[in-house]
């Protein structure tokens, strides 16, 4: 894969991003099925997957470097920045006005916290996946 | 009646090869982007800014539309 450096990184933060935050989210889901309902419960599980995500995304960037000298960022970079960021914001504002609805539903904060973490998870995850494609097909 | 649309091509492979075989990699530097934008560009799937546009025209000292035109798009 002739790939920049740049490209690499969104692939890296990509898989990191699913493996850490969806794997956070698959046992979450299972104990708010079980009828965990204090938020508490699920900080030591959340502080986890954060750790584990920054030291997979320091090794994936590691590894990343390995046969590929980073550049630096040109306007190509930012502009994929800016076309994926526009396509993808709208996940997380849906996702801020259904927790808001929620609120004021009277759902539990559990769901309502969780909510808002898939919205930002999935935001992201389309962004990324929207950069791979414009560094594979144009922007 | 609909307004024609356009798209922007270029001849900068050809150019390269006429310069000395000029590499990707020695025109991204000249024109301060990296490999991978003057290969998207060549391939047509980027279209570079003004500004850049005439950086890689300043590289082979060519005028800018002896590198980049307008050509209309076919429906």
């Amino acid at each position: 894969m002739h790939a920049s450096f740049e490209e690499k990184s969104v692939w890296v933060q990509l898989v990191c991003l699913l493996v850490a935050l969806g794997g956070y989210l698959v046992i979450a889901g299972r104990m708010m099925a079980a009828g965990v309902s204090e938020l508490p419960a699920y900080a030591p599980l959340f502080v986890a997957a954060v750790v584990l995500l920054v030291v997979m995304l320091g090794v994936g960037h590691a590894l990343a470097l390995i046969g590929s000298r980073p550049e630096g960022r040109d306007e190509r970079d930012r502009r994929i920045d800016w076309r994926a960021e526009h396509g993808s914001s709208w996940v997380l504002a849906a996702g801020v006005f259904a927790s808001i609805t929620a609120m004021v539903l009277g759902v539990p904060n559990v769901w309502v916290a969780h909510t808002l973490l898939v919205s930002m998870m999935l935001s992201e995850v389309l962004g990324l996946v929207l950069k791979i494609r414009f560094y594979r097909l144009g922007v | 009646m609909a307004r024609p649309r356009y798209v922007v091509e270029n001849s900068i492979r050809a150019i390269r090869f006429a310069s000395s075989e000029m590499t990707q990699q020695e025109l991204a530097d000249k024109v301060g982007v990296s490999r991978q934008t003057i290969n998207a560009i060549e391939g047509g799937k980027y279209s570079p800014s003004l500004e850049v546009a005439f950086e890689i025209a300043r590289a082979f000292n060519k005028p800018l539309d002896s590198v980049f035109r307008s050509v209309p798009v076919r429906s």
